[in-house]
């Protein structure tokens, strides 16, 4: 390699690679590093103080810091598992429909499908949060028509997590449909050629043919749906603020609120890296999962 | 092309059934966009009646006028609109300029590195919240915009996407202009962008919209600079300023102009969108 080229490389490579480093790179190595320290937010780095594995004792242990942060857990868990098998199985059948294109509708059904994913997250818990009103929301007017009783939705602990879920559904399902819809055009046309020559049904197509040439597709928006929970947000700082009795208080609440509000950096950090390590656990899981699937098939 | 089960053109009762199956999630789609611009059309009295009424009785503009009052909107508009131009564009330049290396180029350790960067794609940001804040605080930036962009000047969902479309660029184009001794980055941008035209709308509408949403660093690293706020931390303020009235239409009045930034962009760019996602989606 020439010199002009190696310079040229590194001119091309150092503002991408400089700010990501710098701005994401280093403060994910700071998370691990302050997790292991008692240190203030609101001061220098270099007022942390090395408490080895007590942030994350704490954090398992009987104390109240260690309840608040289970209870988030396990809801970010809930929610995300939620999230993932509503949106998964609801892109296919969306991705599908989309995908034909005899219907007219099909082409007005995308576009509307796709735009809901542009609306600002902020707008969507306002929208909702006026929809799922009780008394002066369509949701419950619309249940009485057909006979089922007015819902608590937001307002109750036993629905209010349920309730962010099928919001955050509602705004996300157009992007997953996208990716169901780029699995689906790659799956060659002859496979279902042969497949009507057999004999074989659309309901046997489907699940023969389509789902299983859709595993790397799903196996895609299964990571992509679990990261983009983990990162629930708007709804519960605007809406219900981790309530009622903290059944929406969510990771991301949670360590925000403990790590920039209550300026406990270091616990807050220990959050980050637990709910970091989570996720690998998860993403691997799901990997393995998948490629199980695929050898039976 | 039609590929799936479904798509043997079906006749009769069958494409009326479909054609209805449609229509109903399109409808059901629709409606919470439908519901809150014809909230913010209504009436204080209106939005509160129960059962709600669906049509304002007279459909008017009151709620917009009133909404620009209460949270400064031109100015949290600007600073939304500067939030999403700055990062979009540097994302745009900075993405060009590391996909083509990473494209066309061969140096040592470039997958490796190129693994590293797809990695902190992954990453949720929250992660990374607690130290960025205190990074930006050494560099003087909390409490103001640039705090907003400086950190989101380059991505590596936009290094990944140019890399794929960059390497379908013939590289006897590239040849050809080094030979006439033209630059690296004169190559880039004369040659290499215009034949990626497609990844480049795409990567803008992408990057406009996440940045024109954007809650949760914004809302960190502003410190409650309420100047500063971009449009959709104004927002959450007004739910707060008039939980007690209950003016419904004042907050969907707000939302319905904070949506049309994003939704207006992606009419435009609908096609690149969903050509993109073909494009770094999963090869089957």
């Amino acid at each position: 390699m020439t010199a002009r080229h190696t310079s040229s490389t590194i001119g091309l490579l150092a503002p991408a690679t400089g700010l990501i480093a710098v701005f994401v790179l280093a403060p994910m190595l700071l998370t691990i590093g302050l997790s292991f320290t008692q240190w203030s937010t609101q001061t220098g780095f270099d007022t942390a103080e090395f408490v080895g594995l007590s942030n994350f004792t704490n954090l398992f242990g009987p104390t109240s810091i260690g309840r608040d942060f289970r209870a988030a857990f396990f809801n970010t868990a809930l929610y995300t598992a939620l999230s993932v098998a509503l949106i998964l199985p609801l892109s296919i059948v969306l991705g599908l429909l989309v995908h034909q294109t005899f219907a007219p509708g099909g082409i007005v059904l995308r576009t509307v499908l796709f735009s809901t994913y542009m609306v600002p997250m902020i707008a969507v818990a306002l929208v909702w949060s006026k929809l799922y009103s009780p008394t002066e929301g369509p949701i419950n007017q619309m249940l009485a028509w057909v006979g089922i009783p007015a819902q608590t939705w937001l307002s109750s602990p036993d629905s209010a997590l349920i309730s962010i879920v099928l919001l955050n559904v509602w705004q996300q399902v157009g992007y997953f449909t996208v990716l169901a819809v780029a699995g689906l055009t790659q799956i060659p046309v002859t496979l279902y050629e042969a497949a009507r020559v057999d004999g074989a049904s659309a309901w046997l197509q489907f699940w023969k043919i389509t789902l299983p040439l859709l595993r790397n597709t799903l196996l895609f928006s299964a990571v992509i749906a679990v990261i983009n929970a983990v990162q629930v947000f708007e709804p519960v700082a605007l809406i219900t603020q981790g309530g009622p009795v903290n059944s929406t208080n969510v990771m991301t609440y949670h360590i925000r609120r403990v790590g920039i509000e209550r300026a406990q950096g270091g616990l807050g950090s220990a959050m980050a890296v637990t709910l970091m390590l989570s996720l690998i656990v998860v993403i691997v899981l799901l990997f393995m999962a998948f490629r199980e699937r695929g050898e039976r098939t | 092309m039609s590929v799936n089960p479904l798509s043997r053109v079906p006749t009769g009762w069958k494409k009326a059934f479909l054609t209805l199956v449609i229509i109903a999630i399109a409808v059901s789609a629709a409606f919470p966009l439908v519901w809150m611009i014809l909230s913010s059309l209504k009436t204080p009295e209106e939005s509160m009646q129960v059962p709600p009424v669906w049509l304002p009785g007279s459909p008017n503009l009151d709620a917009y006028v009133e909404v620009a009052d209460v949270v400064s909107l031109g100015r949290s508009f600007l600073n939304s609109a500067f939030i999403a131009v700055a990062t979009t564009g540097a994302i745009v330049v900075t993405s060009l300029m590391a996909g083509y290396a990473f494209a066309k180029y061969r140096f040592k350790g470039r997958d490796w590195l190129f693994a590293v960067l797809i990695g902190t794609m992954f990453l949720p940001p929250i992660v990374t919240l607690i130290p960025l804040y205190r990074l930006t605080g050494y560099l003087g930036l909390n409490s103001s915009l640039l705090g907003v962009v400086v950190p989101n000047l380059a991505n590596a969902f936009g290094i990944f996407l140019m890399r794929q479309y960059i390497k379908g660029v013939p590289d006897d184009l590239i040849d050809a202009a080094r030979v006439d001794g033209a630059s690296e980055l004169l190559i880039l941008f004369k040659i290499v962008a215009p034949a990626v035209l497609p990844a480049i709308a795409a990567l803008t509408l992408f990057a406009f919209v996440y940045h024109w949403n954007s809650y949760l660093w914004p809302l960190t690293v502003l410190q409650g600079n309420t100047d500063q706020y971009p449009i959709v931390i104004s927002l959450s303020r007004l739910l707060s300023y008039n939980r007690g009235a209950m003016n419904t239409g004042l907050v969907m009045a707000g939302a319905t102009l904070a949506v049309l930034p994003p939704v207006i962009l992606f009419v435009f760019l609908q096609r690149f969108f969903v050509d993109s996602i073909v494009a770094t989606g999963v090869k089957g």
